[in-house]
């Protein structure tokens, strides 16, 4: 088998005397969707800023595409493929729709015109192309996190990591943005997702990773996952297990 | 609607290039001058304050330091003027540079603080310095020539104005800082390195408001801390922007002539008033925040439609689902 895209090896990541993160290790495979499940606090969001190089790891590191990246800073990673998007959705609420993401394609587009050019055909695809002329601060939610998904696209990543952008949609714009993943994963592009809706993570999902109070209590494919008696457990409480 | 904008820009030049040759009053030609010089001051002050979102309340630390390099350069090191002038802005640009790397990293009103506490510094160190004159200040060698000064300053705000339109509007550059002042965290995401850039707007801020600090020092042929070190230059290019609006370039040139056109006629009249000037222009801040957050500009040209829809391949019309990225209610965050 190919080299992993992604390897997390024993992160630990601590707040003070909490640890949010605990030893988790797993890998990820170019073309693969993981998806990163466990309860609320369970450090999901935590380990994404380890990944994406908001935070450096307390232990352990993280390659990749064979490079130790652990500690650089999130404008390097997404120069180097690694793209995200916030669950806290972080649109730049007083410029547009198309700004916001032209701002992304300045990566791969250094001249003003064809970072414009390209944002188009980011907010094409991804179905925003009518509200670009609109402030990024006048969209619903629904549409804030298309606009996450589109700033992260616009970087032309070859990992995506995903922080529940299908969470708090209708169930029309939900399954349009399920569409969208599929169509990245068509494409090739490598993605990460945590989300909590269950029938999301189980259909899109090759592999899942389960963390718990920080640790990874389970990994397989979602079948697998779900008959787990430590994530029966994890969800539903001692009785259930 | 460009063409339009470019047109009116044209007659403006134009007609302040002509000026000189029609008006001969030394006054008028001094007002003029001035007026220009707070164009200039204003956008400066707009690329970290309005488009970078910090707010510098010590930006007359910059124009001050330009003034005292030209007059050092000049009287002490006898150097010529023009071999001084850039040297007024590359100080203000080191000391940008040296003073961002604490200060650039406080948020908000803590670094208008920093800022403004380190501009009271810089005026403590002209006044108790022995090659700046101290209290006293400093005396320039004479040119009178009216509309020499007039010319450079015009010639200066001009290119300053270029090539910050070129850099802020037409280049990436002003929507990367735009992002900063957005969200910083997320600018990170996007491969924007926010102290690289937080820098380079700093300096980019600074450089000219030192050259145009030492056109005004050879001009005015007389420097003391209180005059171009003072909380004036500050306070009144925060006015002119906020009143004018911030993130823009005519916004702040706007503010500039109308706060100054303000200031000549109020100080020509009531000369003993200067305190009630101060408490005018604190006013202003006030007003202008609360009832025109987007400043003059932004309130009177409402930003137009923006870029154009590239032409679309054939696609099925657009699907309804589309809609519901519509503006609706809030549902959250
Ligand atoms: N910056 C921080 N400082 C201190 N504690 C933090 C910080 N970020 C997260 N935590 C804590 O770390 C733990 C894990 O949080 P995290 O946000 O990673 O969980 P999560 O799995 O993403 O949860 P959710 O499903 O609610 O989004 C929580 O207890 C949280 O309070
Ligand atoms: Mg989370």
């Amino acid at each position: 088998m190919a080299e992993p895209i992604l390897k997390v090896n024993s992160v630990t990541k601590c707040f003070g005397g909490l640890t949010a993160v605990d030893d988790v290790s797993f890998s990820v495979e170019k073309g693969e969707i993981v998806g990163l499940i466990g309860p609320n606090g369970a450090g999901k969001t935590t380990l994404f800023n380890v990944i994406s190089g908001y935070y450096a790891p307390t232990k352990g590191n993280v390659i990749f595409q064979g490079n130790d990246i652990s500690g650089k800073p999130p404008y390097d990673l997404a120069g180097v493929g690694i793209g995200r998007t916030f669950q806290v959705v972080k649109p730049f609420a007083g410029l547009t729709v198309l700004e916001n993401v032209t701002i992304a394609s300045f990566l791969k587009h250094p001249k003003k015109a064809d970072a414009e050019r390209h944002a188009w055909q980011v907010l094409e695809t991804t179905g925003l192309a009518d509200r670009a002329n609109v402030s990024a601060a006048g969209l619903t939610l629904a549409g804030r996190k298309r606009l996450e998904i589109s700033k992260a696209l616009a970087l032309e990543p070859s990992f995506l990591l995903l922080d529940e952008v299908v969470a708090g949609l209708n169930p029309t714009e939900a399954d349009r943005t399920v569409e969208l993943i599929m169509k990245l994963k068509a494409q090739g592009l490598t993605i990460l997702i945590v989300e909590h809706i269950m029938r999301v993570i189980m259909n899109i999902s090759d592999r899942l990773v389960v963390l718990n109070f920080g640790k990874k209590i389970a990994e397989g494919t979602p079948s697998e996952v779900s008959s787990d008696p430590h994530v029966v457990q994890a969800y539903f409480g001692e009785e259930a297990a | 609607m460009k063409n339009r904008g470019a047109t009116i820009l044209a007659i403006i030049g134009a007609a302040l290039l002509i000026l000189p040759l029609v008006v001969h009053d030394t006054f008028v030609l001094r007002v003029l001058t001035e007026g220009v010089m707070w164009i200039g001051l204003a956008i400066a002050f707009d690329v970290i304050a309005g488009y970078t979102g910090y707010l510098n309340f010590g930006h007359g630390a910059f124009f001050g330091i330009g003034a005292y390099t030209i007059g050092i350069l000049m009287m002490q090191a006898h150097l010529p003027f023009w071999a001084a002038l850039p040297a007024g802005g590359v100080a203000a640009g080191i000391v940008a540079l040296i003073a961002g790397i604490p200060t650039l990293r406080l948020k908000g009103a803590y670094f208008a603080i920093a800022t403004w506490a380190l501009s009271r510094a810089i005026q403590q160190l002209a006044l108790n310095m022995e090659m700046t004159g101290g209290p006293d200040g400093m005396r320039l060698e004479a040119f009178l020539n009216p509309q020499f000064f007039y010319y450079l300053m015009l010639i200066t705000v001009g290119a300053t104005f270029a090539i910050l339109w070129y850099l802020l509007e037409r280049a990436p550059f002003g929507l990367k800082l735009k992002a900063i002042r957005e969200d910083e965290e997320g600018a990170k995401a996007l491969g924007l390195n926010p102290t690289k850039l937080k820098m380079q707007s700093f300096i980019l801020s600074a450089l000219p408001t030192g050259i145009l600090g030492g056109i005004y020092a050879y001009w005015i042929t007389f420097i003391d801390p209180s005059s171009t070190l003072g909380d004036l230059v500050s306070d009144q290019a925060v006015v002119m922007v906020v009143f004018g609006g911030m993130g823009t370039l005519f916004g702040p040139a706007l503010g500039a002539i109308l706060i100054f056109a303000f200031k000549t006629i109020f100080w020509a009249y009531l000369s003993d008033f200067q305190l009630l000037y101060l408490i005018i222009l604190g006013a202003l801040i006030a007003i202008s925040v609360i009832f025109i957050p987007n400043g003059l500009w932004g309130t009177l040209v409402k930003r137009k439609a923006g870029a154009t829809r590239p032409e679309q391949k054939a696609e099925p019309a657009s699907e309804p689902a589309a809609l519901s990225a519509v503006a609706a209610p809030e549902e959250g965050n």
